[in-house]
């Protein structure tokens, strides 16, 4: 997968200037760099949410799934948000199904039935990543999926994120804050900033089961 | 002033049939009219909130223009589409309740589509954020922005509703206030006033009172309901 180079500025101030690069299918790819040095902008146009300067969102001939670093909860039940990203390669039951067992896996089964936007910071992000997980993408982009979760929670989600990547054979494109989960989960790390730069990760290192 | 109160409060409680006729074709040409508004007016509202291209904010503007259309303006409008020489004329809508209809759905659909438009333009990036990168459809995600704002569709109702009750210069106009007919509360004031039957005339004023408080009060408990 080919990341093309791509801009972006915001009233004349730059917020992304990013050289492109080449991606691996079916790798994890973690985007780090300090707070303002484009990787969410870089997320959301890879995404197709935001037109870089040239105003061309990048063919990436993949199905995208993306999940915003605030992610909204619909007006209604937690199951009901997730079965709002049903499968259609799936019967109602089978989507009904894969919607319980992902909600247990973030684990906030007992909250299923209640009203998603009555539920915490946390609990939402956990939520807003089961949902995103219910459907089959080529190419899976996640802005900080775990900045507002707790520790323990954040164990459950990169389980789930691996698990998915695992199943799927997606390719994933990461944007974390944290190096320890760029190491964690990351095939290769892209550095943002001034100069971008990139380093490989020993896969073996790599714990994935 | 007082004693003419006391005695419109009496009538309400009377049993007037005529006063309960008026009653019923204004909540009847009200209800219609709001309801019939706003199911036009929240899909073109959420639409053109959400939605993204060129021309939107003339169309947003267009819209404006047309939320303060004078009543009157749009019952010589509707009357001359309705009368014998209107093009109209086959309907022989004119001085009949749907006539009515047409008129106030004429006035308060822009409204219906200005409010919902304002507010789904304020929801709809984060809503448009998560269902893009979802992969919802258009239409789906349409779906969705509706179900954000169903507090806001129903305020917007009773709005319509608060406002379709009140009108009084297109309804005379295609009406006619036309007695056992057409005629609705405003219009009966306005006659009863001019044959200086205060009472009858107070007695409707008290009823569009007391409608209005409560349309206001329910519109006020869902705002409230909507910000928790």
């Amino acid at each position: 997968m080919i990341i093309p180079a791509l801009k972006k500025t915001y009233k004349g101030q730059i917020a992304l200037d990013y050289p492109g690069t080449e991606i691996p299918d079916g790798s994890i790819v973690a985007i780090c760099g300090i707070n303002g040095c484009g990787k969410s902008t870089l997320a959301k146009i890879l995404a197709g949410i935001v037109m870089p300067d040239d105003g061309r969102t990048p063919d990436l001939g993949m199905k995208v799934g993306y999940l915003t670093q605030a992610p909204l909860a619909f007006k209604m039940s937690v199951r009901n948000n997730l079965l709002q990203n049903s499968d259609r390669a799936l019967s109602k039951e089978e989507n009904k199904i894969r919607a319980d067992e992902l909600i247990r896996a973030v684990g906030i089964e007992a909250l299923a039935g209640k009203n998603a936007q009555k539920l915490s910071g946390g609990e939402t992000a956990r939520m807003a990543l089961a949902r995103l997980l219910m459907k089959k993408y080529d190419l899976l982009i996640l802005d900080e999926p775990t900045a507002a979760v707790d520790v323990k929670s954040v164990e459950l989600a990169e389980k789930m994120i691996l698990n998915y990547h695992n199943d799927t054979g997606c390719t994933v494109i990461l944007v974390t804050h944290s190096a320890s989960q760029a190491e964690r989960l990351a095939d290769r790390i892209i550095y943002l900033g001034e100069q971008p730069w990139e380093r490989s990760l020993n896969e073996n290192n790599l714990d994935r089961t | 002033m007082l004693t003419s109160l006391g005695e419109a409060i009496n009538l309400i409680f009377s049993g007037d049939h005529i006063l309960y006729q008026i009653i019923g074709v204004t909540l009847r040409m009200t209800f219609l009219s709001s309801l019939l508004a706003l199911l036009i007016g929240v899909p073109i509202g959420s639409w053109l909130g959400s939605a993204r291209f060129k021309g939107r904010k003339v169309l947003v503007v267009i819209n404006r223009a047309f939320m303060g259309l004078p009543p009157v303006v749009c019952g010589l409008f509707c009357y001359l589409l309705f009368s014998g020489v209107g093009p109209l004329r086959g309907l022989h809508l004119l001085y009949t309740v749907a006539g009515m209809v047409i008129a106030q759905i004429l006035l308060l659909t822009p409204v219906s589509i200005g409010m919902q438009e304002t507010y789904v333009n304020g929801i709809s990036p984060k809503i448009l954020e998560t269902t893009k990168g979802l992969g919802i459809g258009r239409g789906k995600a349409l779906l969705l922005t509706i179900n954000e704002s169903r507090y806001q569709i129903i305020s917007i109702f009773l709005f319509l509703f608060g406002r379709a009750m009140a009108e009084v210069g297109a309804v005379s106009i295609v009406g006619g206030a036309i007695m056992f007919k057409t005629n609705v509360m405003t219009t009966a004031i306005m006659n009863y006033t001019s044959m200086g039957d205060f009472k009858t005339a107070l007695a409707l004023g008290v009823v569009l009172l007391i409608i209005g408080l409560v349309v206001n009060i329910i519109v006020g408990l869902f705002q409230w309901k909507a910000d928790r």
